[in-house]
């Protein structure tokens, strides 16, 4: 098995996803490393036929590939794992090899089909009972049986898109034991991660992305610092004067022992001046905004913030923004002044519209949120739910806990947003956010929190931090 | 142009289409469509006798609608409607076959059992639904179902007349315990007085009122609720409470205003019917005013149907099953708006 990716190229509107890209694999697994928006998933798509490209070509053992079919793609060999399973929760892990299966009665034979899956499993190591349904099973064992459907199916190219994001460690090295076994039988593996750690424990060679391009090609052993000045450079950050913290009032946020790898690196004394703008840095699939998240509703962890007075703080200080507005933020039936209603309906029993309007028209205006009252919010923009979302941000002083406040904005408006949200900053007693790009934890924070996978890796002061730190912390290496 | 304003002609319009098709489909049965309303419109408003008795119809149609807007408001489907209805009916029963029966307070203590009753049935819909994750539907029809067995458990037990046991219902209430009334026709003052009240305060509550506004904002996104500080458990399970109590008012509306006694048939279907009708009129209060008149003039003068043109009076269920799909279909269509816009661009 050979795969060659010759001259790839794929715009979407201005944005060049892929640009002359070229690759061959002979054998092994090869990763794919980048940040976001390098132009991996784009890639992926193209080999597994889910879109064309605008030009170039892929040879499959020199043959070339009819691109932008997926059909094509599977019947060539190549495979795709995504990042979530892929597969029908309510049936059994049987049913679920019947379902995709190439043969037009498989029931006829269903003691062979039964005996050639168990063989399978059997070879890869995998005990997981047949009629076990789907549902029941957790995502890394979801995942294995996936991998196996396919080389049942006949793949020779498996790409994994990012596929151990909700993986155990007992379950990540159970998968990597059988993807090294699958090399030793010729099959080729794609790896597509931002996870070094795991790159450099698997892989044999890679090739590093960055805005489309391919730009630096690896191979074994790997040198961790080239790898991430590759990914990262040219990346400029502006330089913001270091906060006084002469303020005398401080909170705490305590980390529960559950969410450490190691103590060593984390400053310990979690004790922090009010007005503080902490970034909660981590790649994209880590438990960042499940971190932020955690601090309003307090479901995944103990790790929680105190305030010096020992109060509990009422859930009414918090002010909790979700990444997805429509889906968890706002309502998307409900018009622009019934949210500015709502707002309202936690301080009085009636409504006075007229009140609503007026304080409506102020926010609109000082937050330029571009939608008329009775506009409903799924007709707005994502910046003007974004910033209909910030506008309703409580008077009163508060915690602010933003999940990724300015995903999917363009730059200006990114800009527009933390222009609003620092102005709250001598007010308030933290303004706590997620994000995947280090820069703009760089560049906001004052306090860094890295998170890598389900595990916060350091706290600590932008001030003892560099950015190579943090790289390296989110990418899981201590 | 005024916004309310635009609103009414595209209801008139689509009024207008509705009743075409509706007028289409009678024809397709070979009777003539204005015979057929003129009869409607006679048997149900002909006489002030027959106006209280669409009155008597519209009281329990009313109650049941404003009650599921509650809980259309709160995103839930209250199919348990018909239950809660005759668990009103129940609880009524019981004030009115008691000591109090005979007293002239009997009315006004059934009216708190019947609230309480119906109450309670329709928050056992909603603590399956917020507790144990059963989704209202099936929990609100196994609840009518149940609710069903236990008024004919009554009837032909407990409650049954004297010497027999027949489903043809209880004994007649004593009069005392019948809803009050005005004037030799016998006007229901009570009734309607409670129907005015619960119109308006509704009106007020969905509108001017925290509780309204969330009210409407639960139910679709969880953990946003939370963000307003708010919860949508609580707030589903007060608008099963609410609706529940008011579908108990509309059955004791049926028990001592229309049939005085029990009859296994109490609720009289008027809680599905109402499910339409809050379809139709989605939250808005004065449609849900207007059209449950309209289907109590159908349903009361249908019944002359029989007698008049030697139709049956299924054909009432016909009339408004296809006015109750075509208005979906025009809402859905939106050819109205389209029309206007058409005509106003043609006039400039």
């Amino acid at each position: 098995m050979k795969i060659e990716i010759n001259n790839i190229s794929k715009t979407f509107g201005d944005l060049k996803a892929n640009s002359e890209i070229s690759i061959s694999i002979n054998n092994g697994i090869h990763a794919l490393l980048g940040e976001n928006g390098a132009g991996k998933s784009t890639l992926v798509k193209i080999i597994s036929g889910q879109i064309a490209p605008d030009q170039g070509e892929i040879l499959i053992n020199d043959k070339s590939l009819q691109l932008g079919s997926p059909k094509q793609s599977i019947e060539n060999g190549i495979g795709l794992l995504n990042q979530d399973p892929q597969d029908f929760g309510n049936l059994s892990v049987l049913e679920t090899f019947l379902v995709g299966i190439k043969d037009k009665n498989p029931y006829r034979n269903l003691n062979k089909t039964k005996q050639s899956i168990s063989d399978l499993f059997e070879k890869y190591k995998i005990k997981i009972n047949f009629l076990e349904r789907t549902n029941n099973l957790s995502i890394g064992e979801r995942q294995q049986i996936e991998l196996i459907r396919l080389l049942y199916n006949g793949a020779k190219l498996i790409v994994l898109d990012e596929p151990t994001s909700a993986f155990s460690l007992e379950q990540k090295s159970m998968m990597f034991n059988t993807l090294r076994s699958l090399t030793n039988e010729g099959i080729i593996i794609i790896f597509v991660s931002h996870k070094l750690d795991e790159i450099m424990e698997l892989c044999d060679s890679g090739t590093i992305l960055k805005l489309g391009k391919v730009i630096h090609s690896i191979n074994k052993p790997f040198n961790s610092k080239e790898i991430i000045g590759k990914m990262f450079e040219n990346t400029v950050s502006l330089v913001k004067k270091d906060q006084d913290f002469s303020n005398s009032k401080f909170f705490n946020i305590s980390i529960s022992k559950n969410d450490l790898i190691s103590i060593k690196n984390t400053y310990l004394e979690n004790k922090f001046p009010y007005g503080s703008v902490i970034g909660i840095a981590g790649l994209q699939g880590s438990s960042n905004d499940l971190y932020i998240k955690n601090f309003f509703t307090n479901n995944l962890s103990e790790t929680r913030i105190n305030l010096d007075s020992n109060k509990n703080i009422s859930k009414n200080t918090f002010y909790y923004m979700p990444a997805d507005r429509v889906e968890r933020g706002l309502f998307r039936d409900l018009t622009v002044l019934e949210h500015y209603g709502l707002y309202k309906a936690s301080e009085s029993k009636t409504l006075n519209w007229e009140k609503i309007k007026t304080i409506a028209s102020k926010k609109i205006s000082e937050f330029n949120i571009k939608a008329n009252f009775s506009n409903k919010v799924s007709e707005l923009s994502g910046g003007n739910q974004q910033r209909l979302m910030l506008s309703l941000m409580p008077e009163a002083q508060s915690i602010l806990l933003l999940e990724q406040p300015t995903r999917g904005l363009d730059l200006n408006s990114a800009q527009n947003i933390w222009e609003m949200i620092l102005s709250r900053k001598s007010k308030d007693i933290a303004i706590i956010f997620s994000s995947t790009d280090i820069d703009e934890i760089w560049d906001y924070s004052e306090i860094i929190i890295s998170v890598s996978g389900r595990f916060i890796l350091n706290v600590d002061y932008k001030k003892h931090l560099t950015k190579d730190k943090i790289i390296n912390y989110v990418s899981g290496i201590v | 142009m005024n916004k309310n304003f635009e609103i009414l002609q595209i209801n008139l319009l689509r009024l207008l289409f509705t009743l075409s098709i509706i007028f289409l489909v009678l024809s397709l049965f070979g009777t003539s469509p204005i015979k057929v309303f003129d009869s409607i419109i006679y048997g149900s408003l002909g006489s002030y006798s027959k106006f209280i008795r669409t009155l008597i119809v519209w009281a329990p149609i009313s109650m049941a609608s404003i009650a599921l807007i509650y809980t259309f408001s709160a995103g839930m489907w209250n199919i348990g409607i018909e239950g809660q209805i005759i668990m009103g009916a129940v609880g009524a029963t019981l004030i009115a076959r008691s000591f109090l029966g005979d007293t002239f307070i009997s009315p006004y203590v059934q009216i708190i059992f019947a609230i309480g009753f119906g109450g309670v049935w329709g928050l056992i819909c909603g603590l399956l639904k917020v507790k144990g994750n059963v989704h209202e539907i099936f929990s609100g029809l196994g609840l009518d179902f149940v609710a069903s067995g236990i008024v004919i458990y009554l009837i032909i037990g407990p409650w049954k007349r004297e010497g027999i046991a027949s489903t043809s219902g209880t004994d007649i209430f004593n009069k005392s315990s019948w809803i009050p009334t005005i004037g030799q026709n016998e006007f229901p003052l009570l009734l309607i007085i409670l129907i005015l009240i619960l119109y308006a305060l509704s009106f007020v509550v969905l509108k001017y009122t925290s509780f309204g506004l969330r009210l409407k904002a639960t139910g679709v996104n969880e953990l946003a609720t939370q963000r307003f500080y708010f919860s949508s458990s609580t707030f589903i399970l007060l608008s099963f409470f609410i609706a529940g109590s008011i579908a108990g008012l509309a059955g004791f509306s049926q028990a001592s205003g229309a049939y005085h006694k029990l009859v296994p048939s109490i609720s009289g279907g008027f809680g599905f019917l109402s499910i339409l009708i809050v379809l139709i009129c989605s939250r808005n209060i004065y449609f849900t005013f207007l059209v449950s008149f309209f289907f109590s003039a159908l349903i009361v003068g249908g019944s002359q149907l029989q007698i008049k043109l030697g139709l049956d009076h299924s054909l009432i269920g016909i009339i408004q099953a296809t006015f109750v799909l075509s208005w979906l279909i025009f809402e859905k269509l939106k050819l109205e708006k389209s029309l206007l816009e058409i005509f106003f661009r043609s006039k400039k």
